[in-house]
């Protein structure tokens, strides 16, 4: 017994490095990373590793970020740590800006190491390959759009600790040369990329061609328009691009969406799958399925890891599966910007009183009720709650100051409800403070509004529609309005916009117009005021008038400072003909006290300090 | 037989006994019973049978004090009158040990009757101090080492954690307890060097692990502050704290201990509102009035209204009211069984403590403990141990929104006005629809919100074998073997539910508002901690030489195994989950490998000189395999002056100075932890698996990115601590003390190399270097004294320390002009400050601000009221921006740069009181949010914006201005320029003093006693927390809380009875 105590006692106290070596002992294998070698073993991995990369694309104004939508005066912010944007009077200059070069390193590696691949095949590596060009591409035109000219980097680099980092240093290339790339490297893959794609969320060769065609007309407007801001250029032509290129590119741009457009990539269509023409807009965003209009989407799935709360803090708050909703309140400005159906611009009138509140609304561009929650519709089949008090006989307002207030009318004795549960409350947040709530990629599906479950709405990058006006809007710049217009009355009609355009109506007003009404909330607004130079007109930083509001509605060129709303009122005049009827007023949110500034400065967003001293090639913005 | 055998033999055992850990359960209780039934006496032959009686300086008998025949293991304990009697060689000496006496030794000889005083002391200089993988005598101690124990320990009932007990206890140690929730910890740093590694019976544990132990079975807390540290190597640099938790001791008699204690609690503090309905639309309208409309909706007839307070929507109601429940209970009950023969000694306690909040009684948190430590000789020289911790940990509430349960119900105190009313129509059959019903305090129940239960099982067990070599007298071989599992298991479930707007016209009630959307997770985790120690130390006299020798070999492998699901359940009935209701598991496995080699020398002379050498060689996971390793070596050296013959001499009999001691030590810790940084593998190339999931043809596809180019050159972070310091007595311990000045450099913090501009085109960031260092430094003293005034002993201390941090420099600094230098250079300057705007004043009249040249608000100061801040335009060039900052403050939510704390305990026959006050200073508040501007969020109005600016009549902008202390409130307006930017109006550098333990106790008589067979019956009353004297009481803001909106859930004020009792 004391023997084999007095063993075990030795054994333990012996040097533990017998049992295992120490260096074995500390080398505890990971349990969540591949090697290379691994990683680019399996095709299964190496699309592990595009998944990311698809992932990490930016993009402006997504279903992930709902402040830039509400930015722009095109709406009102309805949440109070947000009302900065609608209280600020410019935008700094470092705002949308980007440089991640770390992207495209991981782009560069992924090509680099799956060219040298040697287990997948040949079909599988081509179009890995392809897909990464893209996505390369398509971020060289996210930088492009915003920083102007950058360094155009399509290899790996590695410094090498030798001192003397100077071979790493790119200058910034033209701009004209990252638009060139951009339709080069698209040129060069789009074959090898799958046409007539069901699987809209990778590369396909529609989504090469709807890159090539939005970025050549970019490029095209640019070299077109910058001669009206001839400060807003360098001399070594990083930012600018010379006029005389303006024509190849648009010649260049109405190609690649024709090539959509024939169905040379796939039979892309608009879609028009339901009757009522307004549910039919919204249901572009919302169908997955049987939808011929998306050409390159990023796709959500329900109990998958990856969905968007975008409904859950755009809901019309009344009703709302969580306790917010009705971030996001569209303005007058925008509301009364779509036309009536005989293609004309007009205010609403608010001079007369009206028996349902959607009777103001009546007869305008389908695409107004498709993108807008208006006041007497509903959404998830429960009615919209968006009225501000009632209306006195003398004119005087009873409203309450918190969602559904209850107050006892003149001559009543109980309270009754005298305002919505939706709003408008002034400074009240997540009501419609503007008097309406969003409805593009809001989800109808149950759940679809809570923290728990989320959407799985895509958002979608490229789709017909905006190839169509892409087309019209390069066709109307060569000088070809019959062949804009015949492009434009599509999208219209679907709009139910019948009454075609003819040639000689085809102005650049009509085309600015064009695209605010078919894809607002989808990032374009932004870079469009930017590409054609108008920024700096429509933002000019003055504060609005409600002359300014009503007048000059579908010029380009207008004043869009501030955003206004329009909120409804029920008469309570028993002496009245129009006792309980409704009667709009056009109002500023109280919080509105700023005035959008648009400087030259932002036109291409400031390189940040660091990077200019990390590489003295790279120069200053201009204007800043 | 080599080591690979014991391996396998534990393999095998495992293999063969798969539930061998339950067995061992009831071996161990098999093993104390019979143990307690064999507690006999054995005397011996010739020698003869001594008695006596021992009593302190007041003649006060002293129970439960161990005498010892010197070097042997014979010895008893005295009774509870103080009498003792024990069979002793007569050529022996008699050891008298008791813990808080200096020991006494008294030779036999002719002897037979012993009548011993022992003198009082706290700081016994024989008192053994556990000092890293070895005790040592206070007196030899070379380090900065201060030590509380169990007596200092057991009278705090200030909560459920051990880390509570800390406050102002230790010199150097640092504390702040922000949050005072049921189960709910201090923070606790060391000189303020970080976190803190906790050594828990000579294994490595967290801070969970350490505040989860029962207080009563903690023997000793040893806080090691300097190079002493060293010898715990790894994760030391910051200090350790050093528990050992209590052991039975040798031939004893079994004693069963019982300690319990019920308490009640209240927030020490929190911000107030208004609670009627009338106030809060007159400062409403007044609030609206000074916005830049200048108008309100708000009338004086329905203020009126309000006022009358009867019509319905004109009503009030209190929510602090409503939502706080005062005298919240807390109780604890331990018991513990101990004692111990010449073979056996054991310690088994059980301990179970329940603790409720103030908001209401359904969010508590629970723990019971067990604690057994056997240690047995099971022969000749060698001896084994084994000691078990286990408890579980149970926090169990409501299962309501947010990532913090406990969140909504202290906003809605802030966010719900008066205005607002529980219940639809008050009736409590319909949840009322406020708008905001995430607080409404209705919702926030196991009823309607949900459910949530954190549980948190642990076991702990310590495996030792110690065996004397034979042959060589003090060379002793060690080995230890450490299992610990921690399970957690976390369930949730947040359920749907309507709130309801009744409708006075049809008098329905319809569903207005809620949620319908069930929240269900679960998270399982396992803790798996597993630590190996081989040791062999030599201890040996030589005449006047004492030398010692110790090497250790440690190894530590921890692993963690989590998991979480999420689901969407149909129904709030059905708890369970279901694979096609759940829609996110996360699984994850993370190892951490460490090994340790230690070497220590220890050397003195005399009792006189002391120096201790000591090297370690670590190896961590963390770093590439050719950086693996660091040597850190330790040196540390003592003199006792007061030995000295000549000192002696020159003192002379009868001096005021008993002892002094100086020390000093130099360590070089390593460091692998938070300062570095460093992630697992970041020198492993290739691709992070798991980086979200994208969805690519329908199909959820998990992603995996490029893990950048690995950092292959990071080592070990090299944290150097120099210490002297003294440790004196005087008046024959009647006043000790000591004093310590320390001073830390951090060698290789993660820095980059700036002289060398790669540009940010090649798409990664440099790897960091170790490059940048800082400094950590102060000192801090500790004195105390013992009298005694007739009857009545008391003890009087105090301490105090003083820590604060500089960087030092990083690798070649870049700045792009002399402002940025100035504004965001780093380099030797102070760090945790703050910069904002001075303000120089408030306007006074409308005039002053239209005259004033400095534009404040860069509008032109339209947007500004008399009453509004001005701020100090520094560069004068009119304008107020990010060039007139300064640098205001100090730390923001850090431990305090300074700590403090005084004690008194009186003694007088069976009545004992203590007073014990902690207090800090040298760190900022910042009022934000809720403390900075009125109706934040829409909400209440605190209270402390009565005091402001205003109009003498609110709705006339032209009646006169009233002064007061804040600006003219505006209706939740946090972007005014008074409120959008970090200024001294709202920064309070805090100081504070508070009271801690105040306790009276009576011990009853022994003559009573002993008649009912009681050795010790002790009745006590206990505050903590009572008051606290500081300077945030005007805001309604415990002085401890970090948040800026003052909705921390506070620390509470405790008041507790108990009693303890000793069969």
């Amino acid at each position: 017994m004391k023997k084999i105590l007095y063993i075990i006692v030795i054994a333990l106290l012996t040097n533990s490095t017998a049992c295992k070596k120490d260096s074995e002992f500390l080398d505890e294998p990971p349990t969540s990373i591949l090697t290379n070698e691994q990683a680019f073993k399996d095709p299964a991995q190496v699309l592990s590793i595009l998944a990311d990369l698809y992932n990490r694309q930016l993009d402006f104004s997504t279903v992930e970020s709902w402040t830039s939508m509400a930015d722009f005066s095109e709406t009102f912010p309805s949440e109070n740590g947000q009302t900065n944007i609608v209280q600020r009077n410019s935008w700094g200059f470092g705002e949308w800006s980007t440089w991640d070069y770390n992207y495209i390193r991981d782009l560069n590696l992924f090509i680099e190491r799956a060219t040298a691949a040697t287990t997948l095949s040949d079909a599988d590596q081509k179009r890995f390959i392809s897909e990464a060009r893209f996505l390369r591409a398509n971020y060289y035109f996210e930088l492009v759009k915003r920083m102007g000219g950058v360094p155009i980097i399509t290899e790996s680099l590695l410094y090498d600790f030798n001192g003397d980092p100077s071979y790493l240093r790119s200058a910034r290339a033209k701009e004209s040369a990252v638009y060139d790339f951009i339709l080069k490297e698209g040129d060069e893959i789009k074959d090898l990329l799958p046409a007539n794609l069901s699987d809209k969320a990778r590369a396909s060769k529609g989504a090469v061609l709807a890159m090539q065609a939005r970025a050549a007309l970019y490029a095209g407007s640019i070299a077109k328009y910058g001669v009206s801001t001839p400060q807003v250029s360098l001399p070594g032509g990083e930012v600018g691009i010379p006029a005389d290129a303006a024509a190849a590119y648009y010649t260049k741009a109405l190609a690649a969406a024709q090539a959509i457009i024939s169905g040379s990539a796939g039979p892309y269509a608009l879609y028009k799958n339901k009757p009522d023409l307004s549910d039919n807009f919204a249901n572009i965003f919302i169908d997955k399925g049987n939808n011929p209009e998306s050409i390159f989407i990023e796709d959500y799935k329900l109990k998958s890891g990856k969905v968007h709360g975008f409904t859950q803090v755009n809901q019309p708050r009344f009703g709302a599966e969580e306790e917010e909703g009705g971030r996001l309140n569209p303005s007058l400005n925008l509301v009364q910007s779509f036309e009536k159906l005989d293609n004309t611009f007009a205010p609403f009138n608010t001079a007369l009183y009206y028996t349902s509140q959607i009777d103001i609304f009546a007869g305008r561009d389908a695409r107004l009720a498709g993108t807008v929650i208006l006041p007497g519709t509903t959404f998830k089949s429960r009615a919209v709650d968006i009225w501000a008090g009632y209306q006195l006989a003398d004119g005087s307002i009873v409203t309450g100051d918190d969602r559904g207030a209850q107050k006892t009318l003149p001559g009543q004795s109980n309270p009754v409800q005298v305002v919505g549960f939706d709003g408008p409350v002034s400074n009240k947040e997540f009501t419609a403070q503007s008097g309406f709530y969003l409805r593009k990629y809001l989800d109808p599906a149950a759940g679809s509004g809570s923290r728990g479950t989320g959407s799985e709405l895509p958002f979608i990058r490229y789709r017909y529609a905006e190839v169509l006006l892409n087309a019209a809007e390069a066709a109307f710049e060569l000088g070809q309005p019959a062949v804009a217009a015949g492009y434009m009355n599509q999208v219209r009609a679907r709009a139910g916009l019948v009454i075609p355009l003819t040639a000689g109506e085809i102005t650049f007003d009509r085309i600015v117009h064009e695209r605010r009404a078919e894809l607002s909330f989808e990032g374009h607004i932004l870079f469009d005021k930017k590409r054609w130079r108008i920024a700096h007109i429509v933002w000019d930083g003055t504060k609005m008038t409600e002359a300014d509001l009503l007048s000059n509605i579908g010029k380009a060129t207008k004043r869009n400072t501030q955003p206004y709303g329009l909120w409804s009122y029920k008469l309570f005049d028993a002496s009245s003909p129009n006792n309980g009827k409704w009667k709009y007023k056009i109002v500023l949110p109280g919080l509105v006290t700023g005035a959008n500034r648009f400087q030259f400065g932002n036109y291409y967003s400031s390189i940040d300090d660091n990077i200019r001293s990390n590489n003295p090639k790279i120069v200053r913005q201009p204007n800043q | 037989m080599r080591f690979t055998s014991w391996y396998s033999l534990s393999d095998a055992a495992q293999n063969i006994l798969p539930s061998a850990k339950k067995i061992s359960l009831y071996f161990l209780v098999t093993v104390f019973m019979l143990s307690v039934s064999m507690v006999a006496s054995a005397q011996a032959d010739s020698k003869i049978r001594v008695s006596g009686f021992v009593r302190d300086t007041a003649k006060t008998a002293l129970g439960q004090v161990t005498v010892q025949e010197k070097g042997k293991n014979n010895s008893t304990m005295t009774q509870v009158d103080g009498s003792f009697s024990l069979t002793v060689d007569p050529a022996s000496t008699l050891v008298f040990s008791f813990i808080g006496y200096a020991s006494q030794e008294q030779a036999v000889g002719n002897q037979t009757v012993f009548s011993v005083i022992l003198l009082q002391s706290n700081t016994d200089l024989g008192e053994v101090v556990v000092v890293g993988y070895d005790t040592k005598k206070k007196g030899s101690i070379t380090g900065a080492v201060s030590t509380i124990t169990a007596k200092d320990i057991d009278r705090v009932h200030g909560g459920a954690t051990v880390s509570s007990a800390l406050a102002g206890k230790i010199p150097g140690v640092t504390f702040r307890m922000p949050d005072g929730r049921p189960g709910a910890s201090a923070n606790i740093q060391i000189r303020n060097m970080g976190n803190v590694l906790y050594v828990i019976d000579g294994i490595q544990q967290d801070a969970g692990q350490f505040n989860n132990l029962a207080q009563n079975d903690i023997e000793s807390i040893s806080v090691l502050k300097d190079g002493a540290a060293a010898i715990y190597g790894v994760r030391a640099a910051n200090g350790v704290v050093v528990v050992t938790t209590k052991k039975g001791r040798a031939n004893t008699r079994n004693t069963i201990n019982v300690d319990a204690y019920a308490g009640w609690q209240n927030w020490s503090r929190f911000v107030n509102v208004l609670d009627n309905s009338y106030d809060y639309m007159y400062y409403r309208a007044d609030a609206e009035m000074n916005g830049q409309s200048q108008s309100t909706t708000i009338t004086q007839a329905e203020l009126d209204k309000y006022k009358a307070g009867t019509e319905r929507g004109y009503q009030s109601f209190d929510w602090k009211d409503y939502i706080i429940q005062k005298n919240a209970p807390l109780t604890s009950v331990n018991v513990n069984v101990t004692g111990g023969t010449d073979k056996l000694t054991y310690y088994v306690s059980a301990t179970r403590l329940d603790q409720n909040s103030v908001l209401g009684r359904e969010f508590k948190f629970g723990r019971t403990n067990l604690q057994s430590n056997i240690n047995a000789t099971v022969a000749k020289g060698l001896r084994a141990g084994v000691s078990i911790n286990g408890r579980i940990e149970t926090r169990d509430n409501p299962g309501v929104p947010q990532a913090d349960d406990y969140w909504l119900a202290r906003f809605a105190i802030l966010r719900n006005t008066p205005l607002e009313r529980p219940y639809a129509n008050d009736n409590p059959a319909y949840l009322n629809d406020i708008k905001h019903n995430e607080t409404n305090w209705a919702y926030l129940n196991k009823t309607l919100g949900g459910k949530y239960k954190s549980e948190w099982r642990v076991l702990q067990t310590n495996m030792s074998l110690e065996y004397d070599i034979p042959g060589v007298q003090g060379l002793t071989l060690r080995g230890m073997y450490s299992y610990y599992i921690a399970d957690h298991l976390l369930n949730n479930h947040e359920y749907t539910y309507s709130a309801y707007t009744y409708d006075p016209a049809d008098q329905s009630y319809k569903a207005t508002g809620g949620s319908s959307n069930p929240w269900r997770e679960r998270e399982q985790v396992k803790q798996i901690n597993v630590t190996t120690q081989a040791q062999i130390s030599y201890n040996k006299s030589f005449g006047q030489h004492t030398i010692g020798a110790l090497v250790v070999a440690e190894r530590i492998r921890n692993q963690r195994l989590r998991n979480w699901i999420h689901a969407v359940p149909s129904t709030n009935v059905l708890p369970l989950i279901y694979f096609s209701t759940a829609d996110t598991y996360e699984d994850s496995d993370d190892r951490q490998a460490r090994i340790g080699y230690i070497g220590k020398l220890s050397y003195s002379f005399a009792n006189k000189y002391f120096v201790d050498l000591a090297g370690r060689r670590d190896a961590s996971y963390l770093f590439a395999p050719e950086n693996r390793v660091g040597y850190f070596p330790t040196v540390s050296a003592g003199w006792r002056i007061t030995e000295e013959n000549f000192m002696q001499k020159l003192l002379g009999p009868g001096s005021l100075l008993t002892e002094l001691k100086i020390r000093a030590s130099y360590g070089e810790l390593g460091d692998d932890g938070d300062a570095l940084g460093l992630p697992a593998y970041s020198y492993i190339e290739g691709y992070s698996y798991n980086q979200g999931v994208a969805i690519l043809g329908g199909v959820p596809v998990v992603g995996s990115r490029d893990r950048g180019v690995p950092i292959t050159n990071i080592s070990w972070l090299t944290s150097s601590i120099a210490d002297a310091g003294v440790d004196f007595t005087l008046l024959n311990g009647k006043i000790s003390g000591s004093a310590d000045y320390f001073y830390r450099k951090r060698d290789g913090l993660r820095g980059r190399r700036q002289d060398i501009l790669v540009p940010n085109e090649i798409g990664y960031t440099l790897p960091d270097e170790n490059l940048n260092s800082d400094a950590q430094y102060g000192y801090e003293g500790a004195l105390s004294y013992n009298g005694q005034y007739g009857k009545i002993r008391y003890t009087v201390g105090a301490n105090a320390s003083y820590s604060r941090s500089k960087f030092l420099e990083s690798y070649n600094p870049v700045f792009f002009n002399s402002w940025d230098q100035y504004r965001f250079s780093q380099e030797d300057r102070f760090t945790k400050t703050n910069w904002g705007y001075e303000v120089i004043g408030q306007f006074q009249t409308q005039e002053e601000i239209n005259n004033y040249p400095v534009n404040i608000d860069n509008q032109g100061n339209r947007t500004l009221l008399p009453g509004d801040l001005i701020y100090r335009d520094i560069n004068n060039d009119g304008k107020i921006n990010e060039y007139d900052e300064r640098p205001i403050g100090y730390g923001v939510g850090t431990q305090p740069n300074i700590n403090f704390g005084f004690n008194l305990a009186v003694m007088f026959k069976g009545i004992d009181f203590h007073i014990d006050f902690s207090g800090a200073s040298g760190y900022t508040w910042y009022q934000n949010w809720e403390t900075k501007w009125a109706f934040q969020n829409d909400g209440n109005l605190n209270t402390i914006f009565t005091d402001r600016w205003h109009r003498e009549n609110p709705f006339d902008v032209n009646s006169a201005w009233i002064k007061g202390k804040y600006p003219p409130n505006r209706f939740n307006q946090g972007g005014h320029r008074n409120y959008n930017n970090s200024n001294d109006f709202w920064a309070h550098n805090v100081t504070y003093l508070r009271a801690r333990t105040i306790e009276l106790g009576y011990s009853l008589p022994s003559s009573l006693l002993n008649r009912v067979h009681i050795q010790k019956a002790r009745f006590y009353v206990n505050g903590f927390n009572l008051f606290s004297i500081d300077n945030l009481r005007q805001f309604g803001i415990d002085p401890e809380v970090v948040d800026e909106n003052g909705l921390q859930f506070p620390q509470n004020k405790f008041v507790n009875v108990g009693v303890n009792l000793s069969f």
